[in-house]
């Protein structure tokens, strides 16, 4: 085994909770390494290929070379509950959100949406819930607020400030204006005006101008999910970690797979073992360590990182490492516009792509409806954020044309299979004849002793380590409140004149959104890192990722996870200078 | 378990690549907004060689067969294009011999074939692919009262589906013939051969065997008798 020379910071991930620390340390003059499982792509390797993206992953691990186990809730023959794990390359459902230089920023959506102040004392503000674990943070909005003012301009988001009832507060304007809509956004505009609501235009993480070394937003269609090629979308390999390897003072190392963090008996981190792209065994070490690979990966890393002092991995002698795992919660629905109904012009209106909607609704941030199952007393409860947005990929809308329902009474209930003239006819319909409209309802996952990564006994993954077992059990009331925002989402979708409106609310977690697993708190008992993100059983390491959280909001997490990497990073700064001296 | 015979063989059971397939992908919030202009679009997909190689097969079985069946899924007329103009053998051919498909796949697609010629020579007294119009119909309809007809017919159609609708540097949509008739506008950069998902750079493939032992499965896998709690 090969020991490689001492770094002042050493990052295991490059993702959005990882870049930024890269990205401060490095220009104030710290030796930084970045270890990243995957390889490190660039603007040139990303194309708009459903097959690439959907179909084939090929952005993330095959699932027999590594892979989750997650537990999920049955019922026996009495009726009695159980939890029974499945491997998920017996289910083919990944949970990889992107393993490449930069992580799942590469593929984010970049709704910038910011927590709000309330965010921050759910317990204080709404009470304790039943069988959740429901706590305060120990920082307010107003120790965040600089910092996602830091993102916007860093990252680069590109947005429009206006009044409505749950705006945050704010120090600054969005540094880019919005990037540009299609017609839908003003008829959401009309539309939500008409029934009251208030639609407001969504901060985005893309740039709207050509500025600090990328391209603008060239409006391909095809944005979300895929692999930005312009450059324009923020994420942490386009937006920060090439100026942090500019300083001289970065290096990535791509396709190293950390595997342990080694610590010695008196309780100090020794190293941080990974195999190479080779697969051979390396280690290096540093002053300070810096977890952030997402935070399942992060926990089942702890998990992993056993030593004399940390019998149950590292940072967790009360038992906190991988805890209260958070998702989002909520679901989506739908309503289609349908052409015949339609004049031209609208048609035509409908059938523009490349811009965005950029639409979302926050009017029930807070829910203050006695009538809402889910309030407290004082009819008060945390809601949350509605998102409207097109699908694009053709081939997944395709599927499902091949079907048709069998009316027959002898064959009722089956499908029967299309195909020539009539399948043909099933396409053409299905592509040319209406357009829907989508939204993603976003709300607290309250945290719960029933959700939390472990590692698996048995399962391991292609280099022999165990891997992650993650139970995905979920409070009752996630659904209460994403029924809720359905509801309300639903309404303006009939103002709008859509037809065959539907929404789906499950308690499935949505893998691309997680967080918690090494709460943040004051105390020692309850949570894994101090205030600072700092372990509080071992002072050299800090945990930058979603992990941090004990409650996640109700937006996508990623611009969250920026601001809180860039407010640490000041914290490990100031660490490091007293290391200097 | 004996080998399956035929479509109707009562001991077939949907293969594990199916199953994979068609579970619903769960990550509901992963989604594509927006779209734009059609971009360059290749036509070429198959080398110099392969092309010879896939010209030569395709006068033969298993190949014959598939051109065929796909051609009848798909057929020419005006309505909209046919297997042929969308190139969906070349296609299927790229996606068996270029594309790294899992062999449980290839192999049933070509078991397939076998099937259905046996089937053909039971009711029509000779192979699927010198039928008639009508014989074809009815001898499809057949196999897609089974459940392993129409997996495989199923898979076909998936196929024909990825032939009209993806990157041309598949092998599929010629010059986006498929995109213009569903007026689906691409998205751009479009992937160029060399660029294809398995064309990629990939990350570390470690060839280590000493895991193999690790590797069986090792958890309860039936849960007989019981269903997840349905709480939604």
């Amino acid at each position: 085994m090969t020991t490689s020379p001492i770094w002042d910071i050493c990052i295991v991930g490059s993702g959005a909770g990882a870049s930024p620390i890269a990205h401060q340390l490095s220009k104030a003059g710290a030796k930084v390494l970045v270890l990243e499982k995957g390889p490190w792509l660039t603007e040139k390797e990303f194309f708009k290929d459903e097959l690439t993206i959907s179909i084939h992953d090929a952005y993330n691990p095959k699932l027999n070379d590594e892979q989750h186990v997650i537990e999920e809730e049955y019922l026996d023959e009495n009726d009695q509950p159980f939890w029974q794990g499945e491997k998920t390359s017996d289910s083919g459902w990944s949970w990889w959100n992107g393993n490449v230089v930069g992580g799942s920023s590469n593929f984010m959506s970049g709704y910038f949406h910011r927590l709000k102040p309330v965010d921050f004392r759910l317990k204080s503000e709404f009470g304790a819930i039943t069988g959740a674990n429901v706590a305060d943070w120990p920082i307010s909005y107003d120790e965040l607020e600089p910092y996602y003012a830091k993102v916007e301009r860093e990252v680069g988001v590109s947005g429009r400030v206006v009044d409505h009832p749950h705006q945050e507060p704010r120090s600054t304007d969005f540094p880019y204006p919005p990037i540009a809509e299609l017609p839908m956004s003003s008829w959401i505009d009309k539309a939500a005006n008409k029934i009251g609501y208030h639609a407001i235009p969504v901060p985005r993480a893309i740039l709207s101008k050509p500025d600090m070394g990328r391209r603008s937003c060239e409006y391909s269609g095809y944005c979300s999910s895929y692999g930005c090629s312009s450059g324009a979308k923020g994420s942490g390999r386009a937006a920060l970690l090439n100026h942090a390897v500019a300083t001289g003072n970065c290096t990535i190392k791509a396709n190293a797979k950390v595997y342990k963090i080694a610590s010695d008996s008196k309780g100090e981190i020794t190293g941080v073992h990974y195999y190479d792209g080779l697969g051979r065994k390396k280690s290096v070490s540093a002053k300070i360590y810096v977890v952030a690979c997402q935070a399942v990966e992060t926990s089942r890393l702890l998990l992993a990182s056993t030593g004399e002092k940390f019998p149950q991995g590292l940072a967790n002698n009360h038992g906190q490492v991988g805890k209260n795992l958070l998702f989002s919660g909520g679901g989506t629905g739908q309503g289609d516009f349908i052409f015949s109904e339609l004049t031209e012009k609208k048609v035509a209106e409908l059938k523009q792509v490349g811009p965005f909607i950029n639409r979302a609704l926050q009017d029930w941030y807070q829910i203050n409806d006695k009538a809402f199952t889910g309030a407290n007393k004082q009819g008060q409860a945390k809601g949350g954020t509605i998102d409207f947005l097109f699908h694009q990929n053709p081939i997944a809308r395709a599927r499902g044309t091949q079907w048709a329902s069998v009316e027959d009474s002898h064959e009722s209930g089956h499908d029967k299979l299309l195909w020539g003239e009539a399948l043909k006819q099933s396409m053409k319909t299905e592509f040319t004849s209406y357009k829907t409209l989508r939204f993603e309802v976003f709300n607290d996952w309250l945290p719960t002793d029933d959700c939390f990564v472990s590692l698996d006994e048995d399962v391991t993954d292609q280099w022999g380590d165990p891997v992650a077992k993650v139970r995905i059990g979920y409070h009752e009331h996630d659904l209460e409140v994403g029924e809720y925002l359905s509801l309300k989402a639903e309404k303006l979708l009939e103002a709008l004149g859509a037809k065959n409106i539907s929404s789906s609310v499950s308690g499935y977690p949505s893998t691309n959104l997680m967080a918690g697993g090494c709460r943040f708190g004051d105390d020692p008992k309850t949570s894994v890192l101090n205030k600072n993100c700092q372990a509080h059983e071992v002072d050299n390491l800090y945990v930058t990722d979603g992990s941090f959280m004990p409650t996640g909001g109700s937006v996508p997490y990623t611009f969250t996870i920026y601001a809180n990497a860039f407010r640490v990073a000041d914290k490990i700064k100031a660490h490091w200078m007293t290391l200097q001296s | 378990m004996p080998p399956i015979s035929s479509f109707f063989d009562k001991t077939y059971r949907t293969p594990d690549f199916l199953t994979h397939k068609q579970m619903k992908r769960r990550a509901f919030l992963k989604s594509a907004a927006g779209a734009s202009a059609i971009a360059a679009m290749p036509v070429i997909s198959l080398s110099a060689m392969q092309q010879v190689q896939f010209g030569e097969l395709i006068k033969t079985d298993p190949w014959l067969t598939l051109d065929a069946t796909l051609n009848h899924l798909l057929p020419s007329s005006p309505t909209g294009p046919s297997a042929q103009e969308i190139q969906a053998t070349a296609y299927l051919f790229q996606v068996m011999t270029v594309q790294p498909t899992e062999q449980e796949e290839t192999d049933f697609i070509f078991k397939g074939v076998g099937w259905l010629n046996d089937y053909a020579n039971s009711q029509k007294s000779q192979n699927f692919a010198p039928l008639t119009f009508e014989d074809k119909e009815q001898l499809l309809s057949g196999i897609s009262k089974s459940t392993a007809g129409q997996n495989w017919l199923n898979t076909l159609l998936g196929y024909i589906f990825q032939a009209m609708l993806a990157p041309p540097s598949y092998g599929g949509n010629p010059n986006g013939i498929g995109y213009q008739w569903l007026e689906h506008q691409a998205g751009f950069p479009l992937p160029e051969k060399g660029q294809r998902f398995f064309e990629l750079p990939s990350r570390a493939r470690i060839a280590v065997q000493v895991q193999s032992d690790n590797k069986e499965p090792l958890i309860a896998r039936k849960k007989n008798n019981s269903q997840r709690i349905n709480k939604a």
